[in-house]
Formats: C-alpha cells, sequence, structure tokens
C-alpha cells in the first residue's frame, strides 16, 4: 500500500504507547455531571430544563433556532441540581447544566432515545434532521455542527474518515478502529449515502497500520460494500498535523482547498472517527451524542486508560473513581485535548465534552517551558508549515502591525496547529502570535466592511 | 489536584530539543577539520590566531551587552562561531592584534549595533574581514605557504593562487609555481588544500565533509551553496575564466556553505534563496575578473546581503492559494 502524505509538518514524540494496547472501558457509576449548554461551533443555545427538574438519559436539555445550533442533551438520568457558570475545557466560563444521578430509578423509563432509523432508507432531509436531533458535532476538536457539513451545497466526491489521530499521546480513535472497525465502516456509509459520495476513504496513520487488516475485513464484510458502495482503506505518514483537514485532503485526493474555502469546495467531507461512531449509534439506536471516547494518559498518569465517558463527566470523578489514576506529585500540566493543539486547564472540576479527545496529565519532563529567545532565521519554520505560510516572516509582519502585509502572507490560512512553535529552535511563539493576529484581523475586516456600508 | 507548579500556557505544549545553542555547536563542529588543517599547514600561530579571534568576539559581546543592560547571550555560542569564522578567512600571517579588532567591530559593528543575534543584516565575519582589509590592506594581503606545525612566524610571504592568475599568470604556471606537474594535478592538490591562502580555505574536501555534515543534519539548506558554486562555475566559464580552477581556489566553496548559508543574512524563502545564490556566483566571477582585488567572495556575498529581505518577498505559494481577482468569499473554517 503505498503511503501517503502532505509537505512540511513535524514529528513531535508520539508517546501513544502507554495507551494505545488498553482496552475501552465505559463509565458506569457517573454521579454528577456538569454539561457546557454550547459545545458546538455557532449561536448559542437556551436551556430548555430548570433547576429541580427530573431529566432523563437521552432527553433534550438546550437547543435554539437557526442552522449553527446543535443541542445537547441530558448525559444520564437524573436531577438538574444547578444551571450556572462554570469553566469549560476551553478555559472560558460559560453556562453548565449540573445533573445529579438518581440512582433509584430503572434504567428503562429513566432513558430517552430518539426512534432508530435507517439511514439507507430514509431522505436526506429525515437523515440531516436526525443528525441534528442527536446533537452531532465534530468530535476532532473545533465541534462543528455535522448536520451542516454533511450539506454541502457543492457535489462531493470522496468521504474521508480522519484516522489519522496525529496528534501525540491520543489513542481513542485507534482503539475505536480496532474494537469496532464495523461502526467505522458503517459510519462512513452512511455519510456516502447522505452526501451521495461516489467514494469512501479511511485514512489511517502508519503507526496505527495493524487497524488496517481490520478495517479492510470490516468493510469486505459489510452490508454496505456488498451492496456496491465503495470503501478503502489509506495508509499515511506519520506525521504532524496528518489528521488537519486540509493536509488530509491533500494527502489523500492531491488536491488543495482554496484559501478561504472549505472540503466541499474540492469535493471532499472529512469526518472524525468518534463522529462517525455516534452517527452510526443516532442511526441505530436512536441515541444521541451523551458519551464519548476519550483517551486519558500523560507522563503524571500511573494508570492510562481510554474510556467512553458521559458527556459532563468531570476529569477529577474519573481520577477518584480509578478509571485512571494520577501522579499528583509529579503532575505540571493538565490539558484537555492534545499536547500540539489542547487546552492547559487548571484544575481537574472540567467537563468531558463532545469535543474532548483526550486529557493529559503531563510530568515535568513532558511541560518543559522554554523562554522565548530571538528569532535567529533559521528557516525550521517556513519548511514545517503545512500550509507553507512562511511563519518567520509572519509574525515579522504581526509584530511589526503591518496585517495589509500579514494578510497577504496567509494569516488568515494559518490553522494553527502549533507546528511552527514545536520546530522553534528559539521557541518562539509564532502560532500564539498568530492567533491573536487573525483575532485582531479579523476584527479590523469586519469595522472596515462596517464602515464601507 | 497538586497545588504548585500547574502551567498554563496557549499550545503547543510540546517542543523540539533542537536549541539555538546546539545549533551554533553544530556549526562550530562542521568548521573543525577546516579549522584543524588550517593549524596542520600554518602552525601555531594559526592555532593562536583563531583563539584570539573567538576570545574577543565573545568577550566583545558580553561586555558589549553588559554595557547596554541588555540579557547576556554569549550562551547561545554565535559569537564563538562569528570569531571562528573570522579566524578561518585571514591570512595565517596577520597579527594577533588585527584579529582581534576585526572581531570586536564585526560583534560590536556588523552585530550588535543592529539588535544582536538575528536582526544583523550583514555577515558579521565578513564585515570583520572588510574593516581589516580597509584599514590594513597590506597585513590582510600577504600570504605565506604552509609550512607544517613548526612554522616560523616571520615565514617568507608568496602569493595565492588567484593573486597570480590577477597579475596575468597562465594555469600551467601558476600550477607550477605551487609545484604540480599539471593543471589536472594542481586542481587535485587546490582539492586537497595544499597551497597558499587564508587559514580555513585551503582544503575544499575538508570544508566539503563539514559543510555536507550541516546539510546532511539539516542545519544548511542545500540550495544556497549549490547555486553559489553553480552560478560561479557558470559565470566564470563564461568570462573566460577556467571554471573549476575558479571555484577551487580561493574562498568560494567556504564561503558558499559557511558564509552564505548564514542565518541571518540570507533569505528565508527558497526562490530567494536561489537567487542570492546565483548572485553571489556572478559577483564573485565580476569581481575576480574586472575588480582590483584578486578575490571577491567577501564583498560579493555582502553585496548580496543586501538583497535578502527584497529576496524574502519571493514566497512560496501558499496552502490553496487563489489569485485575488477571483476573490472566493470568506467563510468560516469547517472543524478539523
Amino acid at each position: 500500500m503505498a503511503v501517503k502524505t502532505f509537505k512540511g509538518g513535524a514529528h513531535p514524540p508520539e508517546r501513544k504507547e502507554r495507551s494505545s494496547s488498553i482496552a475501552t472501558e465505559r463509565l458506569l457509576d457517573v454521579t454528577q455531571v456538569v454539561i457546557p449548554v454550547n459545545q458546538h461551533f455557532g449561536a448559542p443555545l437556551q436551556v430548555l430544563v430548570k433547576v429541580g427538574d427530573q431529566v432523563k438519559r437521552g432527553q433534550k436539555i438546550a437547543d435554539a433556532e437557526g442552522r449553527m445550533t446543535v443541542p445537547v442533551h441530558a448525559s444520564i438520568a437524573g436531577l438538574v441540581k444547578k444551571i450556572e457558570p462554570r469553566t469549560q475545557s476551553n478555559n472560558t466560563d460559560g453556562p453548565c447544566i449540573v445533573i445529579e444521578a438518581s440512582l433509584e430509578s430503572n434504567p428503562e423509563d429513566s432513558t430517552e432515545f430518539l426512534p432508530p432509523l435507517d439511514p439507507f432508507a430514509c431522505s436526506k432531509e429525515e437523515a440531516l434532521a436526525r443528525v441534528r436531533a442527536a446533537g452531532i458535532v465534530g468530535m476532532g476538536g473545533a465541534g462543528f455542527p455535522t448536520h451542516v457539513k454533511l450539506a454541502p451545497s457543492k457535489p462531493i466526491s470522496v468521504v474521508i474518515a480522519n484516522g489519522a489521530e496525529c496528534e501525540p499521546f491520543l489513542t481513542i480513535d485507534e482503539r475505536t478502529m480496532v474494537e469496532r472497525p464495523e461502526d467505522v465502516v458503517e459510519g462512513v456509509a452512511i455519510t456516502m449515502k447522505i452526501v451521495n459520495a461516489p467514494e469512501g476513504v479511511i485514512a489511517v496513520e502508519e503507526n496505527k497500520a495493524h487497524a488496517v487488516p481490520l478495517l479492510e475485513k470490516a468493510i469486505a464484510s459489510s452490508p454496505r460494500t456488498r451492496a456496491g458502495m465503495k470503501i478503502r482503506v489509506e495508509l499515511l505518514k506519520t506525521k504532524y498535523p496528518q489528521g488537519g483537514e486540509k493536509m488530509l485532503i491533500t494527502a489523500i485526493t492531491g488536491k488543495e482547498v482554496p484559501s478561504g474555502g472549505l472540503p466541499m469546495d474540492v469535493g471532499c467531507v472529512v469526518q472524525n472517527i468518534g463522529t462517525l461512531c455516534a452517527m452510526v449509534e443516532a442511526f441505530r439506536e436512536g441515541k444521541p451524542l451523551i458519551e464519548r471516547g476519550l483517551t486519558v494518559t500523560g507522563g503524571a498518569c500511573k494508570k492510562p486508560a481510554n474510556l467512553i465517558a458521559p458527556i459532563g463527566t468531570l476529569v477529577a470523578d474519573i481520577l477518584t473513581k480509578g478509571y485512571a489514576v494520577a501522579d499528583d506529585e509529579a503532575l505540571r500540566r493538565v490539558i484537555y485535548g492534545g499536547p500540539m493543539m489542547g487546552v492547559a486547564v487548571p484544575s481537574y472540576q472540567i467537563p468531558v465534552q463532545k469535543n474532548t479527545s483526550g486529557v493529559l496529565l503531563m510530568n515535568e519532563e513532558e511541560a518543559k517551558y522554554y523562554d522565548e529567545e530571538t528569532c535567529i532565521r533559521c528557516g525550521r519554520c517556513m519548511r514545517a508549515c503545512s500550509c507553507r505560510l512562511s511563519p518567520a516572516l509572519l509574525a515579522a509582519a504581526v509584530e511589526a502591525g503591518d496585517y495589509k502585509d500579514a494578510e497577504k502572507i496567509g494569516l488568515l490560512d494559518c490553522i494553527e496547529c502549533g507546528t511552527c512553535s514545536f520546530v522553534c529552535p528559539a521557541h518562539r511563539q509564532l502560532v500564539q502570535r498568530f492567533r491573536v493576529g487573525k483575532q485582531i484581523l479579523r476584527a479590523m475586516k469586519q469595522k472596515e466592511a462596517q464602515n464601507a456600508r | 489536584m497538586p497545588a504548585k507548579g500547574m502551567l498554563l500556557s496557549s499550545s503547543p505544549h510540546s517542543f523540539t530539543p533542537v536549541s539555538t545553542s546546539k545549533i551554533m555547536l553544530t556549526v562550530v563542529i562542521a568548521l573543525v577539520p577546516a579549522a584543524g588543517y588550517g593549524v596542520y599547514l600554518y602552525g601555531l600561530s594559526a592555532l593562536a590566531l583563531i583563539l584570539v579571534s573567538v576570545g574577543s568576539a565573545v568577550a566583545a559581546e558580553f561586555l558589549f551587552r553588559k554595557a547596554i543592560n541588555a540579557t547576556a547571550t554569549v550562551g547561545d555560542f554565535s559569537a564563538i562561531v562569528t570569531g571562528l569564522l573570522l579566524a578561518l578567512i585571514l591570512p595565517p600571517g596577520t597579527p594577533l592584534y588585527m584579529a582581534a579588532l576585526g572581531s570586536v567591530f564585526a560583534i560590536i559593528v556588523g552585530k550588535e549595533f543592529f539588535g544582536g543575534l538575528g536582526a544583523n543584516p550583514f555577515n558579521p565575519a565578513l564585515i570583520g574581514r572588510a574593516f581589516l582589509l580597509m584599514s590594513f590592506p597590506a597585513a590582510i594581503t600577504t600570504w605565506t605557504m604552509p609550512q607544517g606545525l613548526a612554522a616560523a612566524a616571520d615565514a617568507a610571504s608568496t602569493a595565492t593562487p588567484l593573486g597570480l592568475l590577477k597579475q596575468g599568470q597562465a594555469l600551467g604556471d601558476i600550477a607550477a609555481y605551487f609545484g604540480s606537474g599539471s593543471p589536472g594535478e594542481f586542481f587535485r592538490q587546490l582539492f586537497l588544500g595544499y597551497r597558499s591562502g587564508c587559514i580555513g580555505e585551503s582544503s575544499i574536501l575538508l570544508i566539503l565533509i563539514g559543510g555536507l555534515f550541516l546539510v546532511a543534519i539539516g542545519v544548511v539548506q542545500w540550495i544556497v551553496p549549490a547555486s553559489v558554486l553553480a552560478s560561479t562555475f557558470l559565470f566564470s566559464w563564461a568570462l573566460g575564466m577556467d571554471p573549476l580552477f575558479s571555484v577551487l581556489s580561493g574562498g568560494i566553496v567556504f564561503g558558499a556553505f559557511f558564509m552564505a548559508t548564514d542565518y541571518s543574512t540570507r533569505p528565508l524563502t527558497p526562490t530567494g534563496m536561489a537567487i542570492f545564490g546565483f548572485g553571489i556566483g556572478l559577483l564573485t566571477a565580476v569581481i575576480r575578473k574586472f575588480g582590483g582585488f584578486p578575490e571577491g567572495v567577501t564583498y560579493a556575498i555582502l553585496i548580496m546581503n543586501i538583497a535578502t529581505p527584497f529576496l524574502n518577498k519571493m514566497r512560496v505559494k501558499k496552502y490553496g492559494f487563489v489569485l485575488p481577482a477571483k476573490q472566493v468569499k470568506p467563510s468560516k473554517e469547517a472543524g478539523k
């Protein structure tokens, strides 16, 4: 099998071996969840319950009108204790619904799922409505509403399942592909059906090549491929950011997503592995997105784990119940997500969200922090940038406040993967400057547009 | 939850083990073969010259930054590289005080006045050499034949191959001057490095070993050296000089691998690098042919340094580049 990839990138230490062979375990005895109301990329939601309400597992607890909205569901059955601002996994405070489990009720009446729906028999509109009703968002990190992604205004030629999992440390997608290859294949088939794509590709990085025969077997035995759907597995070079949407599309199709455009502009839809499985469950069982897989690992994690946890589970509860064990003495940094794009948080009292792919407990060595030195103009960032943005020159433009030049170099095209900051021998905070710069530039453009009116 | 020492910072949370000081040390290591051979050829006086040059460069940087109350940066080892490079492009008979003066000028005027490492527009070592060449034209153009480790300090002066060429001598005569029977044998001799010249520029073989080592481990990109050497070869031939002799003599190979590749002063973009190297080769050939000096690498590189900010505008097309004329409607970035 030819190994595909993109130009640029870097090789941060993977450290996946700690958790890659640990079977996924399901959290059963969660007594309290803190569910952030807004977990998607889009307009804010309204809370549909009030303090004191009894809610069932799977019951919708927040929703809103509008295209860019995705409802949120109760992930356990119980009593709404509080609705108040709490720290979310992006390190900002936002409204959260706190639910305390009621243990006495039997699971039959305490669950409220949607009726099962056959995605291959229903209409496209019904299928999209189901994806939205099930509260499904991109689970790889950005939380983009899946029902919007699956309603492209351009023809789609290929659906790509993103099994790259290029973030170091994380292994949950790998475990999912090994443990549930049939669901991954089914998810690709459902996506292909909804967007009417002739081809499906499951893209896997080389370091997970052991999942390929399992996926191929699942493809061969799937009723969808027997019915004529074309799905195949592609191997990718192990390199960061191979799982970035744009890089993945370029590796698989050889095409580049045009600047300012979307994957659909080159006929692609990219879906995260977790999202695919959530879609399968939403159709097969009518189950909304109320739990997700995540990896808890790191140098300060004595017992790493791959878990399926209800949305809203506090990491503190995962640790106190012993599903994963932290070494508090060695702990220096807690990260929600991967080490390259994840968010450092100040405490364990933060919930697992729809886009939390992992929780990293880093030790001294992993959390090493360097002081910024001056740019020696070595050009390593220039070669590593997967978007070919000349980070050294871009940083100079941003620092000088020359946003016109920065935009020309491609500030708004930055995918914020952090490869430039990773490779910098002077430990320049390049991507950090670009993040701030992007916001300033966007605000400037908005103001310009307003003044023009 | 531990109470102490929790780090909060913006991602990424993982960093390369490569650091500025490690890169600088690698360059020093790559220079060891050429420098060692220089000491072998010209004796302990050459070693003294190297040590004085490096020492005064480090001292100049340390004291200057202390004087202006700036953070100490001698730990990045870049001053060592500058001092070493300067020593290696000086004639072996250069008086020690001149080397010290050149180093101090290179560091303070060539680098620190512009803000230090990474901010200097001109290669500091070459600034140092150009300064010495203007201030002490006789001393910096007085050459000695290699005499081995026991070399006397007052060795008889001689000429460099390029100097003889400038005087109008034929290639066969130059070969004979250095004891070679034929130009072919002379080229081999030049490649291995037995000839008069600057301390570090003698052995093309050892310079290539150091230079290719830097290319192999990714500290230096191949574009600049390749383009410098190819263009020197091409334009020497075009101007009626023997192209192979032009590349093997003088300091062009040393300059191509260790001077033109200086991070701060070469362009960052691949196209920029290629044009930069091309210009250096062209200017070197032109200066050697028409200029007042027999050798032109120093000025060729310094002149091309001026073009670097402009050449940096020749960027690679960004990912997904579309012509601004048919602007796509800005749309929100989808999930990753």
